[in-house]
């Protein structure tokens, strides 16, 4: 089981993207993003990436979800919407599963039906080996190389990060 | 909004687009679009009333899906080419989807919807920004990855949208929506010759940039968002009305004016490639733009259009400055004689 678990986690990802997307109340989006960034930071541990998949527990789910908690907590209505509570909501939950099933169904039984592209077998999915050279861990020579030559990309996302943060007070001003 | 803040955020818009068109990593292209998306929002959202902020998320939600299909094509090639350079794209799956992605971007057929609703919703200046700026970023992707673009694809959406943008202005009176349509058919013209002659289309479009801001300005000038409106310059600035005619006349691709310029080279790019049915019905359904420029230009320069009678005595209010607008008009009509420089694009 040990060599699939990246593409069960990737499945549970998948699945609760789909349980957000189908927009339930805040809250409830807010539940299973804990759990698809949890799941998330699996899937990058399995590939070796220690140093980001923390980095995902502790900045994403524990600086920025849990301020969105809080604020949805403050603006929340007497009644929130669950996934079963509203049909609308429950068709779009159970139309993502649908296709989810369905795509891995394609995926595992690959070699007879091939539609666009073809998935070869559980492909990347699947680890055999975390694939650095033993002597320095990749994942973390990978954040070292975003500061040196990465550091237009830092600048650029650094500038987008604080005009969204502009954008957004702009837009809810309102006059 | 504080001016401040503005001047930041139109510069923002500035550098996303600027980041689109320099780059050679796939993954800054899309953060580039990601911003020009991001910035341009409150800038569609100056005023706040429910038709502007409609507007603003008519034009946030297609962009957005726009930018998603883009990032599935990019890792599509990704999968399938192993780098992320910026060359044509190998595999055909990305470069449709890619080409789908950019079409929606620029708002071809069959996905043009949002363009008349969009602008219709907006100031006169935001229209402006928005039909002109707004183009630069997806149309140079396109230009990059030209060699690869499915052909049949491509035609098909330019032919379509050439229809549609003629078909759809006929029954406007709203400006904005008539710009919006005719924004449409000239990214009609313009990706037809995408993947004949690029420079075409980059050609067709300083060209239509021109057009569109000489025309946005003179509506600003005269402050008029409707026919009715715009047909009441002749008692505003009489010199308008003979500008917004022959800038009109450009638009519609008439010949001694610049406006034939791009039609005309692409006419004949196409036919030296042996298509000679597809610039024929270019030309023919270009028709249809003439027809609708031709009868706004009938009732603001070339007739007294009725109105009440304490409409043709109107207060002369003090005139507001438009930068630019002078060379603009001239370059948007006498370009032609200038055609045999077309040679220094290569």
């Amino acid at each position: 089981m040990m060599t699939y678990i990246v593409f069960i986690l990737s499945v549970i990802f998948v699945v609760s993207f789909v349980g957000f997307s189908s927009k339930p109340s805040p809250i409830y989006g807010g539940l299973v993003l804990i759990v698809s960034g949890g799941v998330g930071c699996g899937i990058i541990m399995n590939f070796g990436g220690s140093f980001l998949g923390l980095m995902v527990f502790l900045i994403y789910l524990g600086g920025m979800l849990v301020v969105f908690g809080y604020t949805t907590a403050m603006a929340t209505e007497q009644y929130p919407e669950v996934w079963v509570s509203n049909t609308t909501v429950m068709g779009v939950f159970l139309l993502g599963l649908l296709m989810e099933v369905m795509l891995v169904l394609y995926v595992l039984k690959s070699e007879e039906v091939g539609v666009v592209f073809k998935f070869s077998g559980v492909g990347d999915w699947a680890i055999y080996d975390i694939g650095d050279s033993g002597v320095f861990s990749e994942e973390i020579m990978g954040v070292a190389a975003l500061y040196s030559y990465g550091a237009w990309v830092v600048i650029v996302t650094g500038w987008s990060l604080f005009v969204g943060v502009l954008v957004i007070l702009e837009v809810t001003r309102g006059d | 909004m504080n001016p401040l803040i503005f001047t930041t955020i139109l510069m923002t818009v500035l550098l996303g687009t600027m980041i689109v068109m320099m780059s050679s990593h796939w993954l800054m292209i899309w953060i580039g679009f990601e911003m020009n998306l991001l910035a341009i929002i409150p800038i569609l959202m100056k005023k706040y009333n429910p038709r502007t902020m409609e507007a603003s998320t008519k034009y946030f939600l297609t962009q957005a899906t726009a930018s998603m299909l883009l990032m599935m094509a990019i890792i599509i090639n990704l999968m399938h080419s192993g780098q992320w350079t910026i060359t044509k794209v190998f595999n055909p799956t990305a470069s449709i989807i890619m080409t789908s992605a950019l079409a929606m971007k620029l708002g071809l057929t069959p996905f043009h919807f949002w363009v008349p609703e969009v602008t219709q919703g907006i100031s006169l200046t935001s229209g402006l920004i928005l039909l002109t700026w707004q183009k630069l970023a997806p149309m140079s992707i396109l230009y990059q990855i030209s060699p690869s673009i499915n052909l049949n694809i491509l035609l098909t959406m330019a032919v379509l949208s050439i229809l549609v943008g003629g078909w759809g202005g006929l029954n406007q009176t709203q400006l904005r929506k008539i710009m919006a349509y005719s924004s449409i058919a000239h990214m009609g013209w313009m990706t037809a010759v995408l993947a004949y002659n690029p420079t075409l289309t980059m050609l067709n479009m300083l060209i239509y940039i021109m057009m569109t801001l000489t025309m946005f300005m003179l509506f600003i000038h005269s402050s008029s968002t409707t026919t009715l409106s715009l047909s009441h310059t002749w008692n505003k600035t009489p010199l308008t009305t003979t500008l917004i005619l022959i800038t009109l006349l450009s638009m519609g691709g008439l010949p001694p004016l610049s406006g034939f310029m791009p039609k005309w080279m692409i006419i004949q790019e196409l036919t030296k490639n042996n298509s000679i049915i597809l610039p024929t019905l270019m030309a023919i359904m270009a028709l249809l733009n003439l027809y609708f420029y031709m009868r706004l230009t009938y009732s603001t320069s070339l007739t007294m259009f009725p109105s009440t009678n304490n409409m043709k005595m109107k207060w002369q209010f003090e005139t507001k400055r438009i930068t630019f607008l002078p060379p603009l008009i001239v370059m948007s009509s006498l370009l032609l004689p200038l055609t045999p420089m077309l040679s220094i694009l290569d």
